[in-house]
């Protein structure tokens, strides 16, 4: 499975790994709200903070850049509708069509904004085991009894670790099928139909196949789970945060 | 006699199971296998072996008999039996549940709910034990095939199963996979652990095992030394080894 693989948890001892995953949730949370209210100088300062959380958190840069191109091109998307529909002082005009200066510099915030939630839920992802995030969802969910925390916790878990197993699923049905000429068939409905029954039946039968192999190996919810511990280099990253994020507001 | 029946860690008595649709997987099975024996169950697809193997750990249940674990009724203790017999199924990619090699051998202690501490213990050891050690920060979709086939192995000894089960070991595997599954199966058997192994190529295994069991339509119809059933082994739709077809001794792959 090479696709996705920057998707999920790498081992490592860095300074994120190291930080308790109800931290690094509130981190997450706070510095994708400022970023909504950041422009150039202060978006610069976070992406320069996240590259090198990034890169010192061990993410195999290629391998992500590689991974996350369908992402860039959903930038490439968002780019062109700002550039085209924010008024302005226009740059190039075609027809009724015209691309503003105020178009291009929206365009280009609002994707670097972007840039900016998927950089800092990558180096969360990056640097927490699901089990950990099972573990923090859990504790959120305790002051609400009524709630079923452990197995909203577990299915968040097994979603998180099974979503690059989707995307492997969904490749080889796609390579099957273009074997067998699917691509002569221009129809966009029939061609989602071929590809969206089967690889619907096939992950069913894989998660029939993965709730077997957890009852073998006697899955309940009452099991150990991971260990949640704060201390002082919590606190530490989260007064650092918050100070961005004041400097990046204020 | 009562020294040979306590011996005797599986016992399978009249066992039926019916599907949800009717279908019949097994009919009056009677099956005894003792303590650290080395048993092959072949059959052609669909001849009830997976079916026969999932009754042993309680995946499904006996529409009539019963399957005994040393004198208990698996339906009794179903967690106690799960950890009886580790089970290895034929899609080891299914049964990875873990983020890195260390966290899915974890995956079985922490359910039995053992403290932090046995459960990096039992990890090590496995590990160890299938010769991963090295590779536990690793992602397991990153492993070889044979490497997956023995970090589900390992997940299962992290439980401390006195039976295992393999379902299809080699399925899938190429020649060097083959080679460390089957050393690791020849290893734990030597280790003192009952081997259970459902096939329908006899070939790769056959020279290390002590009985074959051979099925047809959800029953046993031979049960003995594999060398003096087969003759009988294409009449069931299993492929007879090549060395025996020519009249020479069957070997080990691991020579």
């Amino acid at each position: 499975m090479a696709e996705l693989n920057v998707l999920g948890f790498h081992a490592g001892s860095s300074v994120l790994h190291q930080l308790d995953v109800r931290f690094k949730l509130i981190f997450l949370v706070v510095i994708s709200l400022t970023s909504l209210n950041a422009f150039v100088p202060s978006l610069s300062l976070l992406t320069l903070v996240l590259m090198v959380s990034l890169i010192h958190a061990g993410l195999p840069l290629k391998m992500a850049l590689k991974d996350l191109r369908y992402v860039f091109l959903l930038l490439l998307f968002v780019f062109i509708a700002r550039s085209l529909s924010v008024p302005g002082s226009p740059v190039v005009e075609f027809k009724a069509v015209s691309v503003t200066r105020e178009g291009l510099y929206e365009g280009v915030i609002v994707c670097w904004r972007l840039v900016i939630v998927i950089m800092t839920g990558l180096s969360f992802v990056l640097t927490t085991r699901s089990s950990e995030i099972k573990a923090a969802v859990e504790w959120m969910l305790k002051p609400f009894p009524w709630i079923p925390a452990k197995r909203i916790a577990t299915m968040m878990s097994l979603v998180v670790r099974f979503i690059p197993i989707i995307f492997e699923q969904a490749k080889k049905t796609m390579e099957a099928q273009r074997a067998r000429g699917v691509e002569d068939r221009k129809n966009p409905a029939y061609r989602l139909k071929m590809l969206g029954i089967p690889l619907m039946r096939r992950i069913f039968e894989r998660a029939d196949k993965l709730v077997l192999a957890m009852e073998a190996r006697c899955y309940s919810e009452n099991r150990t789970d991971s260990r949640l511990s704060s201390g002082f280099k919590d606190w530490i990253a989260l007064i650092g945060v918050v100070c961005l994020c004041l400097i990046i507001i204020l | 006699m009562a020294e040979k029946a306590l011996n005797k860690i599986i016992e399978i008595e009249n066992l039926s199971h019916r599907f949800a649709d009717g279908t019949v997987g097994l009919e009056a099975i009677n099956l005894s296998i003792s303590e650290g024996a080395f048993v092959v169950i072949a059959g052609r697809n669909g001849s009830g072996k997976t079916t026969l193997l999932r009754h042993l750990n309680g995946l499904l249940l006996p529409t009539k008999g019963v399957v005994k674990l040393s004198g208990v009724p698996v339906a009794k203790n179903l967690t106690w039996s799960r950890q009886m017999v580790g089970m290895v199924f034929q899609d080891a990619d299914s049964q990875i549940v873990g983020e890195t090699v260390s966290d899915d051998v974890a995956f079985g202690p922490e359910n039995l709910c053992l403290d932090r501490a046995e459960v990096k213990r039992r990890v090590v050891r496995a590990l160890e034990t299938v010769g991963l050690h090295h590779y536990k920060d690793q992602k397991p979709h990153l492993l070889s095939g044979g490497e997956k086939r023995r970090l589900a192995i390992a997940g299962i000894l992290a439980m401390e199963p006195k039976i295992l089960v393999f379902d299809e070991p080699f399925s899938s595997l190429d020649y060097p996979g083959v080679k460390q599954v089957l050393a690791q199966m020849v290893s734990l058997h030597q280790a003192g652990h009952t081997i259970l192994v459902a096939a329908h190529d006899l070939e790769k295994l056959i020279a290390h095992t002590d009985r074959l069991v051979i099925m047809q339509d959800g029953g046993i119809v031979r049960d003995g030394l594999p060398s003096q059933l087969f003759g009988d082994l294409e009449a069931f739709g299993i492929r007879e080894p090549c060395a025996s077809r020519w009249g020479m001794e069957v070997h080990s792959w691991l020579n």
